[in-house]
C-alpha cells in the first residue's frame, strides 16, 4: 500500500519518516476526548466555515445543506481593491473543487455551518486579488475556520497574503492553508500562524501527524480520497487540496467544544492530540476519533 | 522612384533585418510557426511515456479568447482533441489553468457527467486523469494532461511532484519558442512591410544577395545583441510587445514617408 517513493513536501508523514513527538507536562494531558470527543461528541456546532475555491455545490447531499451563505469575489479594475463582492443566495460550483473541501469537512463536522466564498472567476485576471478578496470578506464576515485549498505561488503577493493572515490570527479566525501540490513556495500556507497540510498516505479522517520543521506542519488524508464533485456525483482525487479540509473539519469540532480557545490555542491543541505526539508519560495517540 | 541614397537606407534596414533573422536562425532558435507545435508533440510524447499514459494532451492559454486550446495529443482520441478550445471557467483543465494547481482524479467512468462535454467531443472517457499547470514566471501558460494510467487504477502524488518538475521543464521550453515565434512574426511583418515600399525590388534583391552569403559581416555579434533586446522586450509583456510592434510599424512608414527626389 505504501509506495517508497514519495514526493518532497509529504516524505515527512510516511511511516518510516514520522518522528514521536513529546508533549511534556499538561501538554501531555490533553486528549482527543477532551479536544472533541464526549457524549455526544462535538459537531461544529455554531461554528462558521468558509470554504474559498470554486464554490460550493448547495443542495450536494455530501454538505448536508449546511450551507448558509456565499459570496461570489469578482474582479473589477474600476474599484480601489480591484474586485466587488456579489452575494450568492444559492451557491453553486464552476469545478466541483470547492463542494470536494466542503464535503470532507461537513463529514467531520457535520453541525458546522459552510459558506462558499467564490474566488475563480471565468479568466484570469486578477485571480490572486479575488482570491484576496474572498479572504477578506471571510475575515471581515467572522467566520470561525477558513479553508483554502488555494495557494499563490507569486513572491508579489506575499506581503498582501501576510497581512490578511496577521489580520485573521488577531481577529480570532483560524486559516487552514494546503501546501502547493508543486514543489514552489505557497502562499499564505508558508505563514506561521496558518495551519498548513500535506497529504499523507492513510485514509482514517482523524489520523493527522505534526511535523515540527517547515514548510508543512500538518499531515492528513489527501491521496485516493472519494469526494463529492460536481451535479451531485462523486469522483477519486488525490491532492494536498483534500488534506486541508480534514484539518479545517478537526479545528471546527474543537472550535465548537471550546469556543474560548484562540488559533495559536487550537494549534497547540491538534499538536497535542496528533497521531506522532505522545505524553512523557507515553500515552500513544490512537488512529481512531478517540 | 526613390532615389540612390534613400534606397541604400532602406536597404541598410532591411539587410539588419534579414541578418537578424539569419542569425536567430543559424543559432538553431526556432522562429517558425511549425517549430513550436513540434516541439509540443516532442514534450507530450514524451510525458505519455515517462509516465506510463494511453493518452496525453496539451492545451495553451488563449489570453484573448480566455479559453483554453488543445495544440497537441497522443494516444486514444488524438485526432479529435487536437483543434478542441474549452472555456477556462470549465473542466479539470480549466480548473487547474485558473489555480495554477495540479489535480489527479481517478473514478471518472463512475459520473461521465463531469467531463460530458469533452467525452462527447472525443468519444473518449479516460478512467484517470493527472493535470498539471504550465508554468512560465508564476503565470500559466498551458495546461498538460495524461490521461488513463496504464497498471495502476491512478495516478500518484509521487507521479504529481513527477510531472510537476517535468512540466517546469516544458513550459520554460514552451515559452522560450513562443518568444521566439512571435520575434520572429513581427520581424517578418516589418520585413515585409519594407519590401512593400517604392523601393521592394531594390530591397528584395539586396535581402537576395544577402542570403547568399551570410554571416560574412562582424555586425553579426551586434544583430544578436539586438536580437536578444527584442526578446527581453517580448518577455516584458503584452504591451511591451504591442509597443515593439508600434516602433517598427513606425520606422517603416517613416522610411516610406520621407520625402523624395525625382
Amino acid at each position: 500500500m505504501s509506495d517508497p517513493a514519495r514526493p518532497a513536501w509529504s516524505s515527512q508523514f510516511a511511516a518510516d519518516a514520522l518522528r514521536e513527538l513529546p508533549a511534556i507536562g499538561p501538554l501531555g494531558k490533553i486528549t482527543r476526548a477532551w479536544a472533541w470527543g464526549g457524549a455526544p461528541p462535538a459537531a461544529g456546532q455554531g461554528v462558521r466555515v468558509a470554504v474559498i475555491d470554486s464554490g460550493i455545490e448547495a443542495d450536494h447531499p455530501a454538505v448536508g445543506g449546511r450551507v448558509r451563505g456565499g459570496v461570489i469575489v469578482e474582479y473589477d479594475a474600476r474599484t480601489k481593491t480591484q474586485v466587488r463582492f456579489v452575494e450568492d443566495k444559492q451557491p453553486r460550483d464552476m469545478f466541483g473543487h470547492g463542494t470536494a473541501c466542503a464535503g470532507i469537512i461537513h463529514s467531520l463536522a457535520p453541525q458546522a455551518e459552510l459558506y462558499s466564498v467564490r474566488v475563480l472567476g471565468k479568466d484570469l485576471t486578477g485571480k490572486a486579488l479575488q482570491f484576496a478578496g474572498g479572504l477578506r470578506w471571510a475575515i471581515e464576515n467572522q467566520m470561525h475556520v477558513i479553508n483554502l485549498s488555494l495557494s499563490t505561488s507569486r513572491p508579489e503577493f506575499f506581503g498582501l497574503f501576510h497581512a490578511l493572515a496577521d489580520e485573521a490570527y488577531f481577529k480570532n479566525v483560524l486559516l487552514v492553508s494546503a501546501v502547493n501540490n508543486i514543489p514552489a513556495p505557497s502562499y499564505p500556507s508558508l505563514y506561521s500562524s496558518v495551519i498548513s497540510v500535506a497529504a499523507h498516505e492513510g485514509h482514517d479522517p482523524f489520523t493527522y501527524y505534526y511535523n515540527p520543521e517547515p514548510p508543512v506542519e500538518f499531515g492528513a488524508p489527501g491521496i485516493d480520497v472519494s469526494v463529492a464533485w460536481l451535479n451531485k456525483s462523486t469522483i477519486v482525487s488525490t491532492g494536498n487540496s483534500f488534506a486541508a479540509p480534514h484539518m479545517t473539519g478537526i479545528a471546527a469540532l474543537i472550535r465548537g467544544k471550546h469556543p474560548e480557545l484562540t488559533p495559536f490555542q487550537v494549534k497547540t491543541v491538534l499538536f497535542a492530540c496528533a497521531a506522532n505526539t505522545h505524553s512523557t508519560r507515553s500515552r500513544r495517540a490512537g488512529q481512531s476519533r478517540m | 522612384m526613390g532615389n540612390p541614397a534613400s534606397r541604400a537606407q532602406e536597404g541598410a534596414w532591411a539587410e539588419q533585418l534579414q541578418r537578424l533573422l539569419l542569425a536567430i536562425e543559424a543559432s538553431g532558435r526556432a522562429i517558425l510557426p511549425s517549430s513550436n507545435d513540434e516541439l509540443l508533440q516532442t514534450i507530450v510524447e514524451a510525458a505519455a511515456r515517462l509516465f506510463g499514459a494511453a493518452a496525453a494532451s496539451i492545451a495553451l492559454v488563449n489570453e484573448k479568447q480566455q479559453t483554453l486550446d488543445f495544440k497537441v495529443s497522443t494516444g486514444i482520441g488524438r485526432e479529435q482533441v487536437v483543434g478542441m478550445r474549452i472555456p477556462l471557467d470549465q473542466g479539470i483543465a480549466g480548473y487547474v489553468a485558473m489555480t495554477g494547481q495540479p489535480m489527479a482524479i481517478s473514478n471518472v467512468q463512475q459520473d461521465p457527467r463531469f467531463v460530458q462535454e469533452t467525452a462527447e467531443k472525443t468519444g473518449y472517457v479516460p478512467r484517470s486523469i493527472l493535470a498539471m499547470p504550465l508554468l512560465s514566471n508564476d503565470r500559466v501558460i498551458g495546461v498538460i494532461e495524461v490521461l488513463d494510467k496504464i497498471n495502476a487504477p491512478s495516478f500518484g502524488m509521487q507521479d504529481m511532484e513527477l510531472l510537476g518538475i517535468f512540466a517546469r521543464q516544458a513550459a520554460i521550453a514552451i515559452h522560450s519558442s513562443q518568444q521566439y515565434e512571435r520575434l520572429g512574426e513581427v520581424l517578418l511583418h516589418g520585413l515585409q512591410d519594407l519590401v512593400n515600399t517604392e523601393g521592394g525590388p531594390e530591397i528584395k534583391e539586396a535581402l537576395d544577395r544577402l542570403a547568399e552569403r551570410p554571416g560574412e559581416d562582424d555586425r553579426a555579434a551586434d544583430l544578436m545583441a539586438l536580437a536578444d533586446l527584442f526578446k527581453s522586450i517580448y518577455e516584458l509583456g503584452e504591451a511591451e510587445r504591442k509597443a515593439g510592434l508600434r516602433i517598427l510599424a513606425a520606422l517603416a512608414d517613416y522610411t516610406r514617408s520621407r520625402p523624395r527626389y525625382a
